[in-house]
């Protein structure tokens, strides 16, 4: 327990790094994944299959080996990014597939007569997307994207791997410095599940708030 | 001076002829009902008028605009455009936006299309919801009306625009029917207030009573039209004849 107390500060580094890891990557790969959703809704046969090929990738191969890739990969190709930077390029492409994926079937599952009506008005498709559809996608997408949030929490523990000191590695340095195994590890179990915990709280307070509004 | 008059316009689906050489005309303050057995193309007729549906022959002209299946795309979706902001669309379902208010449904075109100033734009929404009777529902969003409520916040929505003519696309069939005497009778005022509409409705007592002329379609073309006197007692063709015994019947 002492030894918990003793290295506190440098854990809790670890679970701020864990978490703004997860913003950051959630904040990008929300960018990319409502353009890649748009993009598979409303593009062209060229940009339609670039996005799906894109979105088939990520999903179909781990999301380590994708790490791996960013970090130690692009080195081939002159691309050298530093371990954060790297965490953040590859997770922010990892979420992007995912969460295009939810925006694109919340969109899909706005009924068709709400463009209609918007159109029949003579709102152009793009201010139809705005103030029609987006804001009825978004209810429908805020549920899944706070689960994809909860998820990346955890997920960010593979960037370990690449020597980011976020949470897990915060842990096995500990480990290795004093060959005590249980202690550190348990206590970044606590870690993630209190901040899973509490986003997952925020989360059904906001799904509540939403069910109710009209 | 004819609002809606289609040349020869016709439509189809892959494969599916559903518009066949139609040839119509709405004049101005006339109210033309649209008559037809369930899948005569009653509803695509109406969608074509408004690029909801794009034509695959022939030409029509909404209030002075021309639009021909020969076009090039983006010039027909230039057209179409203009042609949506001179006419209102009602439709079966509705289609109020759930995340809108009464009055947000009414004016967002004002806000959105003609880029009214937001006070300008309560003014007249608050005025076309006291024209259909629902003043004291402006704040309420639609999953609190009940259907005739929300169909009458569909026409004021579409009376925003201030269209030349109004498209109703039976309008009643989804409502319960203790509700469809309140929408019929705020149709009924729009025509008496000089509104030139084009109506697709089962309800033969509306027909009668309020259109200027019928037209009655069976499977993609024109069978019979005329006055709704001479349609109803004298029906010409075995078709119309037909339909207006099963109408009768139920
Ligand atoms: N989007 C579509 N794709 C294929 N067929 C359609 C489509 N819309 C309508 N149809 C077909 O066109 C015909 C006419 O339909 P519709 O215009 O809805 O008739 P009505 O409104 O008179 O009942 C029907 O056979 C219908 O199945
Ligand atoms: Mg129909």
């Amino acid at each position: 327990m002492d030894l918990i107390f003793e290295n506190l500060t440098f854990l809790l580094k670890g679970a701020y790094y864990t978490l703004l890891i997860t913003v950051v990557s959630m904040f990008f790969g929300f960018i990319i994944g409502v353009i890649v959703a748009l993009a598979r809704l409303k593009g062209n046969r060229l940009i339609r299959g670039l996005a799906r090929i894109y979105v088939s990738i990520i999903r179909g191969t781990p999301a380590l080996v994708q790490i791996i890739i960013v970090y130690y990969g692009l080195v081939d190709y002159g691309i050298t990014l530093g371990p954060l930077t790297a965490a953040y390029v590859a997770l922010s492409i990892n979420i992007g597939a995912y969460l295009s994926e939810t925006f694109r079937g919340a969109i899909q599952s706005i009924p068709k007569g709400q463009t209609e009506a918007a159109y029949a008005t003579g709102m152009t498709p793009w201010q139809t997307m705005r103030r029609i559809i987006f804001p009825q996608a978004a209810r429908v997408a805020i549920p899944p994207m706070g689960n994809t949030f909860i998820g990346m929490l955890k997920e960010t523990s593979l960037v370990s791997v690449i020597t980011v000191t976020e949470l897990l590695r915060s842990a096995q340095l500990l480990v290795a410095q004093y060959y005590v195994y249980m202690p550190f590890y348990l206590s970044i179990a606590v870690m993630y599940w209190i901040m899973s915990t509490v986003f997952s709280s925020i989360l059904n307070y906001v799904e509540k708030r939403l069910s109710k509004a009209y | 001076m004819a609002i809606i008059k289609t040349f020869e316009l016709s439509k189809h689906f892959n494969n599916l002829e559903v518009l066949k050489h139609i040839d119509i005309q709405v004049d101005q303050n006339e109210i033309v009902v649209l008559l037809g057995p369930s899948g005569s193309g009653k509803s695509t007729f109406l969608r074509c008028l408004n690029g909801l549906e794009d034509i695959t022959g022939g030409s029509f002209e909404v209030n002075g605009i021309h639009v021909d299946a020969k076009l090039p795309a983006r010039q027909r979706k230039a057209l179409i455009r203009e042609i949506r902001q001179h006419t209102g669309m009602v439709f079966q379902q509705f289609n109020l936006y759930p995340h809108k208010t009464a009055l947000g449904n009414v004016i967002e075109g004002l806000l959105t299309v003609k880029k009214m100033r937001k006070d300008e734009a309560v003014h007249i929404g608050e005025r076309l919801l006291d024209r259909v009777g629902l003043s004291d529902k402006k704040d309420t969003y639609p999953s609190r009306l009940s259907g005739g409520q929300q169909q009458r916040v569909a026409i004021a929505r579409a009376l925003a625009m201030d269209p030349a003519i109004m498209l109703f696309d039976e309008p009643t069939s989804a409502l319960d029917p203790e509700l469809v005497g309140e929408v019929l009778s705020v149709m009924r005022e729009l025509a008496q207030d000089g509104m030139t509409m084009l109506v697709v409705t089962h309800e033969m007592k509306f027909a009668r009573e309020v259109a200027s002329k019928v037209v009655f379609m069976a499977d993609g073309v024109v069978v019979e039209e005329g006055s709704p006197q001479a349609f109803f007692d004298h029906p010409q063709t075995e078709r119309a004849k037909k339909f207006l015994r099963q109408i009768t019947e139920h």
